[in-house]
């Protein structure tokens, strides 16, 4: 089954030092926040949003494989 | 030919979109990196009254991206500084200083008297506030904010399905989780990027040319020139945490809480730096910030290196910490208190801004 590309931004990439992740099949959105924090524990700490193929979740979503997750914390400066 | 002919003459826009923006009301909230390229284009396209909020004043490092001050303007109050900019420029347009950052007591009756609001604000706490004003008040509001080299950009409260900033963040962060531009860094093509995206939204809401960017968020990538875009709709859940109404506004707490970190007055932290030697007040500022202070049993850390060398604090017991609005202050004490459990260590509320901050009191003369 199809893993996931994970774009991330702001000062997720930022910790990660990456912008994009891969990561392995999970049945919906929960568990591919616990499969992140997981793998990279020094997320855990930030807040923020996820889009699946470029639509905000809001509540837990069901994943098929191959879907374009983002992770959007929210920015301050001005 | 007319000053605006240049933006008459295109098809969608002709004198009917530039009356409209000629009677527009627009209110812009922080002259900073963002508020002043939103100024600036807003004016020179011709809306008619702009209200420009901001209660800091200008500092040597804002210059970089805060594009209507110059080295003489240092240590100027921001609203009016950028007002009298534009109004040599532009003397038709009417400006209207709001010397003050927005809160729960004056929101509501600032953003009131505007059609339009854009968000040029530099924390979450202001950010949440001015969501909620908008909500409350059914006033469309353009929200900027950056981070680092990226940038995003919304509009809310328009539409047939409006959402707002709680769509999107349904749960305020902590303001230790993100920095400041003080403590991130940022180039200043950034905000004039993000800033310019905010007025061009602003001008098409108002004129009605072309399709705003409604019920999504742009994200912009500075170092690799690339635009994301996501969908939003209404999250019944986030709202829960919206102000029913005036007086619950007012009555609700937007200071984002920083952890466990102990807070303090600035008189009670003066008494105790008097009554013992044991105590030390820091000031966590960046080098360069304006303005300077220097007091008896004052030093300078900035806050970088207060990480790097927590030696420099080890001699003292009591360890008193103040920036220019208690945020970083907050922060360094959180990150001094787990390398020091032991010490008493406070970040001063308010920091430099405070009233009652000794810049703010006869006692002390500020040098400008």
């Amino acid at each position: 089954m199809g893993g996931f590309t994970v774009k991330t931004f702001g000062i997720l990439a930022q910790k990660l030092n990456q912008q994009e992740l891969e990561l392995p099949f999970c049945t919906d959105t929960e568990e591919l926040k616990q499969k992140i924090f997981q793998l990279y524990p020094n997320l855990e700490d930030f807040k923020f949003s996820l889009a699946v193929d470029k639509k905000l979740v809001q509540e837990p979503q069901p994943l098929t494989g191959n879907e374009e997750i983002a992770l959007l914390p929210p920015f301050s400066g001005g | 030919m007319s000053r605006f002919s240049r933006q008459t003459i295109l098809p969608g826009f002709g004198n009917e979109g530039q009356e409209k923006l000629a009677k527009a009301r627009v209110l812009v909230i922080g002259a900073g990196g963002l508020g002043c390229p939103i100024l600036l284009h807003l004016a020179a396209a011709g809306v008619g009254s702009l209200g420009i909020a901001d209660g800091d004043n200008i500092s040597e490092s804002n210059l970089n991206r805060q594009t209507l001050f110059g080295v003489k303007d240092i240590g100027k109050p921001k609203a009016g500084t950028a007002a009298d900019k534009l109004k040599e420029t532009y003397p038709d347009i009417n400006f209207e200083v709001i010397s003050e950052f927005l809160n729960t007591h004056n929101a509501l009756e600032i953003i009131e008297g505007y059609d339009l609001v854009l968000d040029g604000s530099d924390n979450f706490g202001t950010r949440y506030l001015i969501n909620d004003a908008c909500v409350l008040l059914h006033k469309p509001l353009i929200m900027g904010a950056i981070y680092q080299y990226e940038g995003q950009v919304a509009v809310f409260n328009t539409g047939s399905d409006p959402i707002n900033y709680r769509d999107i963040y349904p749960n305020p962060p902590g303001e230790q989780e993100i920095p400041n531009c003080a403590e991130a860094g940022v180039l200043g093509v950034l905000p004039g990027m993000i800033g310019i995206l905010q007025a061009t939204e602003a001008i098409k809401l108002l004129s009605g040319v072309g399709e705003v960017l409604q019920n999504k968020i742009l994200l912009y990538n500075l170092r690799t020139t690339s635009f994301f875009e996501l969908e939003v709709t209404p999250n019944p859940s986030s709202r829960k945490d919206l102000p029913l109404d005036r007086e619950a506004f007012r009555k609700k707490d937007y200071s984002i809480q920083c952890g466990a970190v102990e807070t303090i007055s600035w008189g009670k932290a003066l008494d105790w730096l008097n009554q013992t030697e044991n105590a030390l007040i820091i000031d966590v500022r960046a080098p360069g910030e304006w303005p300077e202070m220097q007091f008896p049993g004052m030093v300078q850390i900035p806050k970088p290196d207060l990480e790097k060398y927590p030696e420099k604090v080890s001699s003292v017991e009591h360890l008193f910490l103040f920036c220019k609005s208690g945020i970083r202050s907050a922060q360094a004490a959180a990150f001094l208190k787990k390398t020091f459990p032991e010490k008493r260590i406070f970040s001063i509320e308010g920091g430099i801004l405070d009233p009652s901050s000794p810049l703010n009191s006869a006692t002390y003369g500020a040098k400008a």
